[in-house]
């Protein structure tokens, strides 16, 4: 019998079916793996499995008994966690307080500390976390606040654990440790929902995946019968080619960006790398190798000193200088840094360009329409808030904001992060066609196939070093992971 | 859902139309006449001045409690300076310019001195203006030694707040023409001149990004510390403006109550004209009539006879229901 199922929930918003008659059932004990493109529907569905929204129609069973969930605390009650990606911790409480926040231990009507303590030591042993639970959360790296947060879960009695894309912010090791951790509740009879776009570890690490497309489920595969390729297809409902686009000029021009003798805060020795016209340089390592940092401080947003060179002549520091040299960044964080999300789409793409003093709001407006039909972006209205897109579309948004500027080198952040397969062909084609215009693209990214797939020549980091370079014939995911995680040296 | 939203873009406007219309009924045709509409934006427009500066700051995700304490002192820096002036023998007039100009620039400096605590000292707004609204009154009132300065020359001073423009068609019961004065004037020309600023200048448009979202407004490339301080200043040179017509309006500072809880009306007409206090989301118009909508409902309280004591409550009502109707999900 399955510990959870949905029956026909559908779910509207104004405009949209975000889910569409959608029924899954989940066992005890069994991982389920649940992807679709941005807008498939996931993320409705989670909410209403983890009482965060209510659905329209449709009923939700919990061992076989109809309930409705009116809140989180509901769904809770009945043994259904979920972990967000934006963790639900308070960075000034202690380990021990959030995992019992909201169901303290109590002795004589005050908190039990010693006893809370205490409990908080199982859970973190339990999860393999070595966090202490008098420590201050905030003081924790981000892939023990996760670990923090499964303990928070499990001191729940949890029997189902929603988890939305887990190691979107873990390095390979770290994922490696919470796949291990999820096998082991998996054997004490947890059901583990996972979402996640990365379709190798679902494959890998699940019993079973079901895809949803457009607020439908498409269907369900065995996770060890099923490609990619397999389930590539059924989230886009057609055959992919082959998503990375053929290299043309492969970085014969000119050097078009030199940094050398390069040292940032926190960096182990200094850096020099190149970057000619119309090539794509990757930064490979593991998350915490440096490589944002590094990137940071190349264009002014952190201290850095040494010699950056655009086009031979010398870059002066601060990011109104790197911009002015034709030096951006997009961020990796679009929620945090890289848009305004409540303000309008035309508003985006104009923040950085700027639109003269007085502002003249025709150009605004016609930049937005350009840039929406020269990167395909699906959107209503370039009035509507960022907010209102699936993150493909932000993404987009975020690159037209930049090269609205006409950089002439551009630094891609995880370029890919969070956006669907259909949206990263596009974003992949775009960089390629930048390239050939004569650009230099320098991209940052822990997707492997993605730089194998993109990149003429690729740097590897670790530790906040550069510890090799890559070109050609020898780029390939075991060359590369070799090198970031310092194996064979 | 479409509710939510029309009241917050309409409800300031919705709840003034209908407070006024609630006036004429009940006060019957006395209250629909020139003088007293004239009278509601005469005895509003310093007040409202400072609510202006206070969108920006607010709308930059800031706040300045300092303004009512500002306004003492400006005007006592004032007072002060044009009372040395006649003694000095300086020709009236040009001492009056000078009084003003020096109500001006303290308000800007000081303004910009709050900014500066706040962007440079990284101190929070609420922390470095609580300074200011401690101190400034109480230097005002040192250098004031505690009273009232009144002005050795009153005339010229009078002219900016008590003279005005005059139509011989718009009179009062009596047939004497009714005074548009100045003060209306310079308060309507600064919020056609601050919208402008908000909505179509670059200026504004950084402004509100930066209340949006700081730290994405830094990755832009806008120089997010320059516009915190300059909201800072704006919101002081209003001060300065808003002092001037203060001491004009009885050639006199008293630094103990001058601007007292100034700050209180400036920030609540600024949140019910529909600006968010979490900063982003904010409009010139709106603050424009949340004064008036105060206001009236002020006017209201007086004429209706409803005791002083009980002013507090309906003015903190209105405040919540605004706060209720425009609150997000």
């Amino acid at each position: 019998m399955s510990v959870l199922s949905v029956n026909s929930i559908t779910k509207r918003y104004p405009g949209v079916t975000a889910l569409d008659g959608v029924s899954l059932a989940f066992a005890a004990g069994r991982v389920h793996g649940i992807i679709g493109e941005n807008g498939a529907g996931k993320s409705t569905l989670m909410k209403i499995m983890s009482g965060v929204e209510s659905q329209d129609s449709g009923e939700i069973s919990v061992e076989g008994a109809s309930v409705r969930f009116r809140s989180v605390h509901d769904a809770m009650a009945h043994g259904i966690v979920m972990i967000h990606q934006e963790l639900n911790l308070v960075n000034d409480l202690s380990v021990a307080e959030n995992i019992f926040l909201g169901h303290e231990p109590r002795k004589f009507g005050v908190i039990d500390f010693k006893a809370m303590n205490a409990k908080a030591q199982e859970l973190l042993d339990r999860v393999s976390c070595k966090a202490s639970p008098k420590q201050l959360l905030g003081d924790l790296p981000l892939a023990q606040k996760q670990l923090v947060e499964i303990a928070k879960a499990l001191s729940h009695q949890s029997k189902v654990v929603i988890m939305d894309e887990p190691t979107a912010v873990l390095s390979d090791p770290e994922t490696q440790a919470l796949f291990r951790l999820i096998a082991q509740l998996k054997q004490e009879g947890v059901c583990i929902i996972l979402i996640s776009h990365i379709l190798h570890e679902l494959l890998e690490n699940c019993d079973d995946i079901a895809v949803l497309r457009d607020g439908q489920f498409v269907g369900s595969v065995d996770a060890i019968e099923a490609s990619e390729q397999q389930l590539a297809a059924m989230m886009v409902g057609r055959e992919l080619s082959d998503m990375f686009p053929a290299r043309v000029s492969a970085g014969t021009g000119n050097e078009l960006f030199k940094v050398s003798g390069f040292q940032f805060f926190g960096c182990q020795s200094p850096v020099d790398l190149n970057v000619k016209a119309g090539e794509i340089v990757g930064i490979a390592g593991l998350v915490g190798s440096g490589r944002t940092e590094l990137a940071e401080a190349l264009v002014g947003l952190a201290q850095g000193s040494g010699s950056v060179e655009v086009e031979g002549v010398p870059v002066g520091r601060g990011l109104q200088a790197g911009m002015r040299a034709g030096l951006v960044y997009v961020s990796e964080d679009r929620k945090e840094s890289g848009l305004h999300l409540d303000l309008p789409i035309e508003w985006n793409t104009s923040l950085a360009k700027g639109a003269g003093a007085i502002l003249d709001k025709r150009a605004i407006h016609e930049r937005a329409e350009d840039w929406r039909k020269r990167l395909n972006m699906k959107i209503a209205d370039v009035r509507d808030p960022v907010s209102s897109l699936s993150g493909g579309n932000q993404q987009k948004v975020s690159l037209a904001k930049w090269l609205a500027t006409d950089p002439k080198l551009l630094i891609l952040d995880e370029p890919t992060r969070g956006v669907d397969v259909g949206a990263k062909g596009e974003i992949y084609s775009e960089m390629r066609k930048l390239a050939d215009q004569g650009l230099g693209i320098l991209m940052i990214s822990s997707d492997l196939p993605e730089v194998i797939g993109m990149c003429d020549r690729v740097y590897v980091m670790r530790d906040f070093a550069m510890v090799g370079e890559l070109s050609g014939e020898e780029i390939s995911e075991e060359s590369i992971m070799n090198l970031a995680a310092g194996v064979g040296v | 859902m479409k509710a939510q939203r029309f009241f917050q873009d309409w409800g300031v406007l919705i709840a003034f139309i209908l407070v006024f219309l609630y006036a004429a009924i009940t006060q019957g045709g006395s209250f629909l006449q020139w003088p007293v509409i004239v009278q509601l934006f005469t005895q509003n427009a310093d007040k409202g001045i400072v609510a202006l500066g206070m969108t920006f700051v607010i709308i930059a995700a800031g706040i300045d409690l300092s303004v009512g304490s500002l306004l003492a002192l400006s005007g006592v820096l004032m007072m002060l300076n044009f009372n040395k002036f006649i003694a000095s023998g300086t020709p009236e007039n040009v001492a009056v310019i000078y009084a003003c100009l020096i109500a001006m620039v303290s308000g800007l400096v000081i303004g910009l001195f709050n900014g500066a605590v706040i962007v440079w000292g990284k101190i929070a707004p609420f922390v470095a203006t609580l300074v200011g609204l401690l101190a400034f009154r109480s230097l005002g009132q040192a250098f004031a030694e505690g009273g009232t300065i009144n002005a050795t020359k009153t005339e010229g001073l009078q002219v900016i707040a008590n003279t005005g423009f005059e139509h011989s068609s718009i009179v009062n019961r009596n047939d004497i023409p009714i005074t548009f004065s100045w003060p209306i004037w310079i308060w309507i020309a600064l919020a056609l001149v601050f919208g402008f600023l908000l909505n179509r200048t670059q200026f504004g448009r950084h402004v509100i990004a930066v209340g949006s979202n700081e730290k994405a407004a830094r990755y832009s490339g806008i120089p997010v510390q320059k516009i915190k301080f300059l909201t800072y200043g704006l919101v002081g040179l209003c001060v300065g403006i808003a002092s001037i017509i203060q001491v004009s309006k009885l050639a006199s500072v008293a630094s103990g109550s001058t601007g007292l809880f100034w700050e209180l009306d400036a920030i609540a007409a600024v949140v019910i004209g529909g600006t968010s206090l979490n900063g982003g989301r904010g409009r010139i118009w709106g603050t424009f009539v949340g004064v008036l909508l105060l206001g009236l409902i002020s006017t209201l309280l007086v004429t209706a006879d409803v005791s002083v004591y009980w002013q507090g409550v309906v003015k903190g009502g209105i405040i919540l229901v605004a706060a209720l109707l425009q609150r997000g999900k």
